[in-house]
């Protein structure tokens, strides 16, 4: 699947292509609206990451340009600015997300998955590792359809997991990803170290192997070996 | 005090004294002249009486005339000289007393010498110097009256430029480049006053949008930095050979860059805010909002073991939606940051529309004077921006309501009305 990063500033782009370029995606770049508009017309991308201001144009008139080419590219906004109106305008425009700067990438890469999936699967939404599925629409996670009872924190970390396989996720942005701004309040990790002590026990409880690792206190990575 | 009063009563108080000194001294020089006149007429009636004596050497005889009375009394002294004396006599025919001006003088009659005493009533002279007195303290008085009025209409007329232009100065508003029309005055001291005026609030009103436009553009400016060290530290930490050691830095890079685009987004918030970019409002049930704010917050309040009661009236305010969000966070985050364990909220919204929030926590008040100032941290060097309460401010500035602060019996509380 190809993605397709519309971002000026070129040490953002290729953070955000390092990270998020597997054997799943293969990222493209553009740094200026020529480019951006020439890559869109001529090709189909599984999800497209916006940068409103660019060198050259306007990042919503290339949104505009989609839209008039009946284009079905996810769209995800990549923004400076963070305010609810350049968010509805975008949104309105036809863009499927919007993230404002500075973004963690596993919180980008989140996005991006959960963007695709609405786009690819068609209303039938799921995630699998190994025997574990979880059905985004109903938000459940099974294993051999018995259903691993978690609580809501608890799936959305799993997810956001799943959503990182195989990466390291800072403590950080897994606060910011489950309480959003309200997490400066919490000066400590506590709240981080529970919810994950009782993701782990479920998903052993529940027979799978023990996805989840801790990396010298800075964050966790959900291992999947395969 | 007014100008106007503080003038009008110096005005006054000198005029007064004034016109009283001159009234006194108007009086004994008016005394003065009648005195010398009496006099006068004293030495008339002293002539008169000499040249009888030298004309017929006998004593004239004595007519009884009103307000004269002459008197001559054996006498063994001589004077020298005639001598004038004002005296209190009791008059027998008119059953009062009354003032006199007597003239004392020796003459002799046949080798025998007299004394002659001829006295004139000072009476009418006296009641003269009355009417001219009355007359004139009238006019006095008639004439402070007539200046004060004056004074005031005139007054009134020539400060109303001065007036106006401190109308001006008081709606003034820093930052919303508004027109200032002083009023064009032909007087001089005031048309200068209205230009420096002018001058210095305009460029008091441009300093401050570019110190805003600054603050704006350095907060977006370091956005980009923000974002490409924090993506690449998201990066950095996938490497599978780095130490525990360098684990730990990078924690603590993560934890200043989080604090850092923290601020900057909090600055950037507050120059929104001042730019009156959350201008739309929509009625909203805060009883709603505070309710949800509490099912997110819950987590956090039962980590530190905080006791909250809530007592919620329905009520509706209109406001921007964000505004509500952000000013509803703030002064929850607030009450949970700078509790302590164990500690306890007390929610109260109440009618008409009415919000306050109490927290437990340090045993000393605020500074009440700077709480609200930007920075202002109670304890030095912790780990919070010190912008929440600025936030706080603007945002009440800008929806027209009033924060207090106040702290009774160690409990902080905040105040908000609508």
């Amino acid at each position: 699947m190809k993605i397709l990063i519309i971002e000026d500033e070129i040490e953002i782009s290729k953070s955000i292509s390092e990270y998020l370029e597997n054997e799943q995606f293969f990222c493209e770049t553009a740094y200026n609206y020529e480019t951006a508009y020439e890559k869109i017309s001529l090709y189909d991308y599984a999800c497209i990451l916006l940068d409103i201001g660019l060198p050259g144009g306007s990042g919503l008139d290339l949104l505009e340009r989609l839209q008039k080419d009946n284009k079905s590219d996810g769209v995800l906004i990549i923004s400076a600015k963070n305010s609810l109106d350049d968010k509805v305008k975008g949104l309105k425009a036809g863009a499927d997300d919007y993230l404002t700067k500075p973004f963690y990438l596993p919180e980008l890469s989140a996005r991006v998955a959960a963007i695709i999936r609405r786009k690819s699967f068609d209303g039938k939404n799921i995630v699998t590792c190994d025997n574990l599925v979880l059905d985004l629409n109903k938000k459940t996670a099974t294993v051999h359809e018995n259903i691993i009872d978690f609580t809501r924190k608890e799936y959305e970390l799993l997810l956001y997991f799943l959503s990182n396989k195989n990466k390291v996720i800072s403590k950080n942005a897994i606060a910011e990803h489950l309480w959003g701004d309200n997490m400066d309040l919490a000066n400590n990790y506590d709240f981080i170290y529970t919810h994950i002590k009782n993701l782990r026990r479920k998903l052993l409880q529940a027979g799978c192997i023990d996805y989840v690792k801790s990396i010298y206190g800075m964050g966790y990575k959900f291992e999947n070996p395969k | 005090m007014k100008l106007f009063s503080r003038y009008n009563r110096l005005n006054l108080l000198a005029t007064l004294l004034i016109f009283l000194l001159a009234t006194i001294a108007y009086y004994f020089l008016l005394r003065y002249v009648i005195i010398s006149q009496v006099d006068e007429n004293l030495n008339i009636e002293k002539d008169e009486i000499e040249s009888y004596v030298a004309k017929y050497n006998l004593l004239p005889e004595i007519m009884p005339v009103e307000d004269q009375q002459i008197s001559f009394i054996a006498s063994e002294i001589t004077y020298k000289k005639k001598f004038f004396k004002t005296v209190i006599v009791y008059d027998r025919i008119e059953k009062e007393t009354g003032e006199f001006r007597r003239l004392y003088f020796t003459f002799s009659v046949n080798g025998k010498w007299h004394l002659a005493i001829v006295g004139k009533s000072m009476e009418s002279s006296e009641d003269l110097i009355q009417s001219i007195v009355i007359i004139t303290v009238c006019t006095i008085l008639l004439i402070l009256v007539a200046s004060i009025l004056i004074n005031r209409i005139v007054l009134n007329k020539l400060w109303l430029p001065f007036y106006k232009s401190l109308h001006l100065l008081k709606n003034f508003k820093i930052g919303n480049s508004q027109a200032f029309n002083f009023p064009i005055s032909n007087i001089e001291e005031f048309s200068f006053m209205n230009n420096v005026l002018r001058e210095a609030m305009v460029k008091a009103d441009r300093d401050y949008l570019i110190l805003k436009e600054f603050t704006e553009n350095a907060s977006h400016e370091t956005q980009t930095p923000l974002a490409i060290i924090r993506s690449k530290l998201d990066l950095l930490i996938q490497d599978e050979n780095l130490s525990k050691h360098q684990g730990v830095n990078l924690q603590a890079l993560y934890e200043a860059i989080q604090k850092l685009s923290r601020l900057n987004s909090s600055l950037l918030l507050l120059t929104k805010i001042e730019n009156n970019q959350f201008k739309e409002t929509v009625e909203i049930n805060l009883k709603d909002e505070i309710e949800e704010k509490l099912v997110q917050f819950q987590e956090i309040l039962l980590n530190k073991n905080l006791r909250i009661s809530v007592s919620l009236d329905e009520v509706i305010i209109r406001m921007n939606k964000e505004l509500v969000d952000i000013l509803l966070n703030n002064l929850l985050s607030n009450a949970i940051k700078h509790n302590m364990d164990g500690g306890s909220i007390n929610i109260c919204l109440s009618k008409p529309q009415q919000l306050m929030i109490s927290n437990t926590g340090s045993t000393n008040a605020l500074d009440t004077q700077r709480i609200f100032t930007r920075f202002y941290k109670s304890q030095p060097g912790n780990e919070h921006t010190g912008l929440g309460l600025s936030i706080l401010k603007q945002i009440c500035i800008v929806s027209n309501c009033t924060i207090r602060y106040d702290f009774k019996n160690d409990i902080h509380t905040f105040d908000i009305e609508w």
